[in-house]
């Protein structure tokens, strides 16, 4: 580790919280009581459509929004009543909020400007940050005259330059052109490495969820949908919801009906051997398809996208949508009907009303490298 | 739209032409006559060649008449008029703007009702209330009862009395109370980013810091274009100072030059000398506007947004 490395680590925090809920009134409950603990050091990222309280959660962590009950305990301490800067958290902003009239240098130092430190310490910490960040020569300008990744960068210098517990983002990539949001996200791993903090970062970009997170928790109407690993959350689901929103294209979900033996979509078609009975949801990713000439369930394609590395297929089957995604190099006769076959090992089953995945519906479906990950 | 054709220029210049003799000539009389003896006018009346007197006159201006402490009034009105206006704007606006309250909405509302009632409208009232500041707490305490109550347990009402005309504070407090200045301010604050009161908090500062460190560097400009209207129109305010301060000296200097008009018929006023006043007076909004013209055309162009 080199003297950069060691200069600027937090003492990453626990973030416990203890049926945390906030409601603005009577009516409108934004989060129902939320139980939850994100490990020291972590890196959590909260995922979820916009407006289903992953910004208000983090606002509430960091100390900005009030909760309406529960605890939030950081690092041992009760601090849902704290101010946010005795919380021991720092915040990276969607829109960098810099303060306009200040240099890169002043913004960095403000926090420690306010906390009293002293001038030479300021300048030492705003260095150190600065060469870690890449910002060195940037110190004398305003934000006006930054580039949006600079502005990105100096947004996360003002905030680690404090040596915070907790780290909190959100979502910080969304301005940012999807090349510069992809090297960030690079940078932004590997800060969290050195740095060590306990990280939550608020996304509604699942790219973003699924390559920084160690945990991702899925957020639908306040509720917890998931809160596993990367890879537990893509190849075991909790509920459609969360399969429907990881994944590109996400995951084709059939309704289909159990007749004690097999599943059958609408038009009869057998799809799968289960031995239940009643309605269930039947999830199937496009690109576990396989597609071949013995496969038994038959489709006509609708549309199709050639993306390069690999070719979407529109279809349709029983009146239902179904994506498949075919490898590169493999042709299809886009005019005859095709023949598919699901891998019994690849299908995910869900209740047909509440949508909560069947664990295990058709036997241990887990991937070796899964098994190894956990 | 913008036409090049030659007829066109030449309509336009004409009656460009037209405005500035509409605008410079009573200026031009102005001057002229200020330098012309009061006997030149006596003879001749308005003066339409310029004189050598225009020192002569400003002289006896400023020994003869109450024009020098008549403007450093309007100095002192002017100057705590826009300090006051800007200082109170700046803060309304903030409150508005960062927190959450309630009746944000509807105290916003009352003051943009201030525009629309301007203290020339308010003059009888506000004349009422200058002369008595009590005056609303006493009447209170009539429409309740709590008066008869107080008269039966202590023997006599409360009737509190304070009067502040024909003081400083009594020419400068009815004109602060004017809301643009809060406008400006709430728009100005409004383009801001909206985390940046977040993101204070999160580096430690409280609300005051942030009004201090922040906010406040940030509205320079605004800041000082909403001193530079607020002067001017301190000091050529006319009705309230004229109602409100009754003695020469409190008066202000555009007040007084309408005074140096004298009373009695039949004399013919000093017309070379009330015109060099108004020269005098003139002067230090004519400086303002010239060295600070910049801020003059920000705030114009801050409040039409």
């Amino acid at each position: 580790m080199t003297a950069i490395d060691t200069a600027i680590r937090a003492a990453a925090a626990e973030i416990d919280l203890i049926g945390v809920t906030k409601s603005y009134d009577a009516k409108n409950t934004i989060i129902p009581p939320i139980d939850v603990t994100l490990r020291p050091g972590e890196f959590t990222v909260v995922l979820g459509p916009s407006g289903c309280g992953k910004s208000t959660l983090l606002q509430m962590i960091a100390g900005l929004e009030r909760v309406s009950g529960g605890k939030i305990v950081i690092g041992g301490r009760e601090v849902q009543d704290l101010e946010p800067k005795h919380r021991g958290c720092a915040m990276v902003f969607q829109n960098y909020a810099l303060y306009p009239h200040m240099t890169v240098a002043e913004n960095m130092a403000y926090s420690l400007k306010v906390a009293g430190v002293s001038k030479a310490e300021r300048a030492e910490r705003v260095g150190t940050v600065a060469k870690m960040l890449g910002l060195a020569d940037f110190l004398t300008r305003k934000p006006g005259q930054l580039s949006g990744g600079q502005r990105q960068r100096v947004a996360i210098g003002r905030a680690i330059i404090r040596e915070p517990g907790v780290l909190l983002f959100d979502e910080p990539l969304s301005n940012l052109d999807a090349q510069l949001r992809h090297d960030m996200r690079v940078e932004l791993a590997e800060l969290h490495r050195r740095i060590g903090a306990t990280s939550v970062f608020v996304t509604h970009d699942q790219v973003e969820a699924m390559t920084l997170a160690d945990r991702i928790l899925i957020l639908n109407k306040g509720h917890i949908e998931q809160f596993d690993t990367p890879k537990a959350i893509y190849h075991h689901p909790a509920s459609v919801f969360v399969a429907k929103f990881i994944g590109s294209p996400p995951m084709n979900i059939l309704q289909v009906e159990g007749d004690g033996s097999v599943l059958r979509l609408a038009d009869g078609q057998a799809v799968a051997n289960y031995a239940g009975k009643g309605k269930f949801q039947l999830g199937i990713r496009p690109e576990d398809i396989a597609v071949n000439e013995g496969g038994s369930i038959k489709t006509e394609i609708r549309y199709r996208e050639d993306l390069g590395s690999h070719e979407i297929l529109e279809t349709k089957i029983a009146e239902q949508n179904l994506r498949i995604a075919m490898p590169f190099g493999v042709e299809i006769d886009t005019t005859q009907t095709l023949s598919l076959s699901f891998p019994q090992t690849r299908l995910h089953l869900f209740e047909g009303e509440s949508g909560r995945a069947i664990a295990n519906a058709f036997g241990d479906a887990q991937p070796a490298s899964v098994k190894e990950y956990q | 739209m913008v036409e090049n054709a030659r007829s066109i220029n030449i309509a336009a210049s004409i009656l460009l032409a037209i405005g500035i003799l509409y605008i410079v000539g009573p200026l031009y009389l102005t001057l002229s006559t200020a330098s012309q003896s009061y006997e030149y006018m006596l003879r001749n009346g308005l003066a339409w060649v310029p004189g050598t007197e225009l020192f002569a006159n400003m002289g006896k201006v400023i020994h003869d008449t109450r024009i020098p402490i008549q403007m450093l009034n309007s100095m002192i009105v002017a100057f705590s008029n826009a300090l006051a206006t800007c200082i109170l704007s700046f803060l309304s606006a903030y409150a508005i703007v960062y927190f959450r309250i309630r009746w944000a909405g509807v105290a916003f509302a009352l003051i943009l009702a201030t525009i629309m009632l301007p203290l020339d409208i308010r003059v009888i009232t506000t004349y009422q209330v200058a002369s008595n500041i009590f005056s609303p707490l006493n009447a209170v305490l009539d429409f309740t009862g709590l008066n008869s109550l107080i008269e039966t347990m202590f023997g006599a009402p409360v009737q509190l009395e304070l009067s502040v005309l024909d003081t400083h504070f009594g020419l400068i407090a009815p004109l602060v109370a004017h809301g643009t200045g809060t406008f400006l301010f709430r728009q100005f604050f409004l383009t801001l980013p909206k985390d940046l009161f977040k993101a204070a908090r999160m580096d430690g500062a409280g609300p005051i810091r942030f009004l201090i460190d922040i906010l406040l560097p940030l509205a320079r400009t605004s800041f000082a274009s909403l001193f530079v209207l607020t002067f001017l129109s301190g000091w050529t305010q006319y009705l309230w100072p004229l109602v409100g301060a009754s003695t020469p000296d409190m008066q202000t200097a555009v007040v007084g030059l309408a005074r140096l008009v004298p009373d009695a018929d039949g004399q013919v006023p000093d017309f070379p000398m009330i015109m060099a006043g108004a020269v005098l007076v003139s002067l230090v909004p004519l400086t303002m506007i010239a060295l600070l013209q910049r801020f003059l055309v920000q705030g114009l162009v801050l409040s039409e947004k």
